[in-house]
């Protein structure tokens, strides 16, 4: 798929930065293919905003480090900051967009009804990184939820209502 | 429930809205709190710019604007709630648009202190009145009746006799030629429907699927993205800097020199513009700039701290003074002394620091999440000779806040290079820019001193607080403002108390951190207290009470603390429990820390607070407030510091810099005092406390004092 290599040796030679790399790459988001132009350390995340213009991912630390840019791929959490785009073809990605229709998922219901976001910036990171939890283990325990949201951080604080809408979501996906 | 958009609405007028089709009410703002109400439904012409905060439609849609910009804090619901509660009509059935930027129209918009609902609450009120009384004026003369005869209910006017109905969408052409009364009656509080009431915010759904758009989402045609390598030194300067290699990288289009004004100080930079971030940061990677740094790399915050002990002995600034402290003190016989450091502290909101401008010729347009979207058109106008009508601010939903979205440096330095380019030019700060640059909130040293007379009681307080001042890092000042002292208690009754400010100044730059220096100074006062309750030989918190006995709202914060934490129920040998208190942007906080010893370790598990606000407009935005700032409060606690090593800031990403997570959150239980006073601020309140809470609590369990912040968890 790559377009056209000039010869990386001689860039790294002549210490230049090897710039003809940009490549062409076919994506799986939410349920619809495309083909992106990007090169390929190109974080997914940025390809996701600004290639196809699904902002609900959220650009935060871009170290893996916050959860802000939490996707789903293949139904794992995953941190979009760091994962390059050559490496997210031939994968189901799901972005905040694709979750649900009309905020209907039981994570989402459960957020608005705890009313968990304060600037919400964080949360589609959040909401990924719960439904990705629940996907697994409907029914986890404490110590589970803890582990399963680690690294996704909160500067407003939401954390107590994150706790109670992830225990909601759960009653509710066991119970059905 | 309607849902709305979050992007602020320039409602222009259409030819076919101008025959008083609709009824729109503004208001003309005279000072911080006061306004005139006006009729905007007739002033209209086609074409203009319509600024209401109330806008009713003959279908009898209600549009209601928040002109207070939206971080979290929840005003967004919170400004509509209060118009709603006098205009009557139902909340969940209106639509909540935000207003553009327009001092003239909106007055203040800036976000800082707590203030949108103590500064506005009167104003709301009487626009909510003013359009319902049109509305009952339009009324009676159908009902050919008195306006004293009919009720306003959910839209409708009611004659009560009769019971005869019409509704707000079909009065509204007789409305519209009506004037506004300026003091319309309001409503008895004990009447108040709206207010008071949990109601779920309209903007969270937009908030879990993606749809809010934040600064950082928006793009414009033809805009180039920057990315910016800026002194890590801070006040480094740029002697040279070679582009060539960023320059291969493709879509990287321009480097330029740029600067940006950070308090009065011009700090330099080199920035990269490409067609996308990715690129302009891979740019920015192959940059080689040559600094003159001068004697910026010795800087370190031990070499601050001794410069601070050093100035803890000059004498400062009196800001209050009672009784003779020097002479009492030195006779006392029970007296102690102590000092309290708390570092600096990043901001560190989720959304980075960002911004996008375009300068043109004859206009200058700026598209981002601020605080002060009416500061950025004065900065702007100031800074291109510009007149302020010809520059456009589209505001959004912040990521958060905390402060650092009031200052301008972003915006000036991002519209510099629009202007050297020549193309809207969009800014994202790494995260790394973010908490290597601050500004920060200010580090401090607190020294206090203090007596326990024969009785057992407070005798003397001497509180000296050795910082810089946001108001004052530049220039020839030599004494601090009194805006330093927040979070100090001088309601206590202490015979003999002083108040004292040293201030030092240095290039690392501050500014306004979530409740400013109440965060700093409450940790060291109410930390101090307790060490004087514990000297006395007292519970601490009825310590408090007795200094605070003629005080009706801390001492009701503090017996409602007491009764929900069972502060007088004696704790089992694992569990410690602190208690502190602050006033805040007119708030009165009292909050209980609860820790445990569990398998050795110290664990902070349960944090009662006890809020008196006045009014509350929206219940559960004043619990998540409270929860938000306890989590923020501890962060700071134990968690997160910026240090200075080798001139540089030691912390460079969230994983140095670390926040409080999910599995390390204690229970957080909020009690609102039910109140008449005055609405005040709610987004601040709760944090200072905190800090000092938590420790007086692990010196209760432990008998370990922590006097300096961040202390280690796992050390205790």
């Amino acid at each position: 798929m790559l377009k056209f290599y000039l010869n990386a040796e001689f860039c790294k030679l002549n210490g230049f930065v090897n710039y003809n790399t940009m490549g062409f790459y076919k994506l799986t988001v939410n349920g619809q293919l495309h083909s992106v132009e990007a090169d390929p350390d190109t974080p997914l995340l940025w390809v996701l905003r600004d290639n196809l213009g699904l902002t609900g991912t959220k650009f935060s630390c871009g170290i893996a480090q916050c959860g802000a840019c939490t996707v789903q791929i293949n139904g794992d959490p995953v941190r979009s900051c760091v994962m390059p785009v050559s490496s997210a073809i031939n994968s189901k990605i799901v972005t905040i967009e694709g979750l649900s229709i009309a905020n209907s998922h039981p994570v989402q219901k459960a957020w608005i009804e705890e009313q968990v976001p304060q600037c919400g910036y964080c949360h589609s990171g959040q909401i990924m990184a719960a439904a990705a939890l629940l996907e697994k283990n409907a029914n986890p325990s404490d110590e589970e939820i803890h582990n399963g949201m680690r690294g996704v951080l909160c500067r407003c604080g939401t954390y107590p209502r994150v706790m109670k809408a992830i225990r909601k979501a759960s009653a509710k996906i066991s119970k059905s | 429930m309607k849902t709305t958009t979050n992007l602020p609405r320039r409602d222009f007028i259409k030819l076919s809205a101008i025959s008083g089709a609709f009824l729109a009410v503004g208001f003309v703002p005279l000072g911080e709190k006061e306004s005139k109400i006006v009729n905007l439904s007739k002033t209209a012409t086609p074409g203009n710019e319509l600024n209401p905060f109330v806008f009713i439609g003959t279908d009898g849609k209600v549009v209601l604007y928040n002109h207070r910009p939206e971080m979290g804090q929840g005003t967004f619901q919170a400004i509509p709630m209060i118009i709603a509660e006098e205009l009557e009509v139902d909340i969940n059935d209106i639509e909540i648009r935000q207003s553009p930027a327009d001092e003239h129209k909106y007055g203040d918009q800036m976000v800082v202190g707590s203030r949108s609902i103590r500064n506005n609450f009167n104003n709301m009120r009487k626009m909510g009145a003013a359009a319902r009384e049109m509305l009952m004026q339009a009324a009676a003369k159908r009902f050919h009746s008195d306006v004293s005869e009919c009720e306003a209910k959910n839209g409708y006017i009611t004659h009560v006799s009769s019971g005869r109905k019409i509704s707000y969408g079909v009065l509204v052409r007789d409305a519209s030629e009506l004037e506004p009364s300026n003091s319309p009656a309001l409503k008895d509080p004990s009447q108040f429907s709206v207010i008071g009431k949990s109601v779920p915010r309209m903007d969270i759904p937009l908030k879990t699927n993606g749809e809010a758009k934040f600064g950082i989402d928006h793009q414009v045609e033809g805009m180039l993205y920057a990315s910016v390598e800026r002194s890590p030194f801070f006040a480094g300067r740029v002697i040279d800097y070679f582009g060539e290699k960023a320059l291969q990288v493709p879509g990287v289009k321009y480097i330029f020199k740029t600067s940006r004004d950070v308090w009065g100080k011009k700090r330099e930079a080199v920035a990269v513009l490409a067609n996308s971030y990715w690129a302009a940061v891979k740019g920015r990677k192959a940059l080689e700039i040559m600094w003159h740094n001068g004697d910026l790399k010795n800087w370190t915050t031990e070499e601050i701290w001794i410069d601070y002990y050093k100035a803890s002995k000059e004498e400062g600034t009196t800001f209050e003074e009672k009784g003779d402290f020097e002479n009492i003190f030195d006779k006392s016989a029970n007296k102690i002394e102590a000092y309290y450091e708390t570092p600096y502290q990043a901001h560190a909101p989720m959304e980075p620091m960002n911004a996008m401008v375009s300068v043109t010729e004859d206009k200058i347009e700026f598209w981002g999440s601020t605080q002060n979207p009416n500061g950025i058109r004065s900065h702007l106008a100031e800074k291109f000779g510009m007149h302020p009508d010809k520059i456009i601010i589209n505001y959004t939903f912040m990521g958060g806040g905390f402060g650092r979205r009031s200052l301008m440096d972003v915006v000036d330095e991002v519209a510099d290079l629009s202007a050297q380019a020549g193309v809207p030019v969009k800014v994202i700060w790494t995260r790394e820019d973010d908490i290597g640059q601050g500004p920060f909130r200010a580090c401090s040293l607190n020294h206090l001193r203090g007596s326990i007379n024969a009785e057992g009681n407070a005798e003397c307080l001497d509180h000296k607080i050795i910082c810089q001042d946001i108001r004052n890092q530049s220039g020839y000042g030599k004494s601090p403002s009194s805006g330093i002292t927040g979070g100090v208690i001088t309601e206590y009754e202490i015979p003999n108390f002083r108040l004292n400010g040293v201030l030092r100044k240095h290039h690392i730059p501050i500014t306004y951190w979530r409740s400013v220096y109440h965060s700093t100074n409450c940790f060291a006062h109410e930390s101090f207290i307790d060490e004087m309750a514990h000297e006395a030989g007292k519970d601490p918190l009825d310590f408090r009470l007795v200094m605070l006995k003629n005080h009706y709202r801390y001492s009701q914060v503090l017996k409602l603390v007491a009764e929900k934490s069972d502060w007088y129920k004696t704790p089992d040998e694992n569990t410690g429990r602190g208690v502190a208190i602050v006033e805040r942007s007119g708030s009165f906080v009292a909050l209980v820390a609860e820790v445990k010893r569990i398998e050795g370790k110290i664990v902070p598990y349960k944090f009662t607070v006890a809020i008196d606000c006045g009014i509350v407009i929206n219940p559960d935005t004043v619990v998540a407030q409270s929860e938000g700032c306890v989590v923020m409060g501890l962060t700071a606690a134990y968690k997160s510091a910026i240090t200075i090593e080798e001139g540089r800031v030691a912390q460079t990403n969230f994983d140095k810099f670390k926040l409080m997570e999910l599995y390390e959150t204690p229970q957080v239980n909020v009690h609102i005092v039910q109140s008449n006073e005055a609405p005040e601020g709610v987004g601040e309140a709760a944090l200072p406390p905190t800090a000092p809470a938590l420790t007086n609590a692990i010196f209760s369990l432990t008998g370990k004092r922590i006097r300096r912040l961040p202390f280690k968890l796992d050390e205790v």
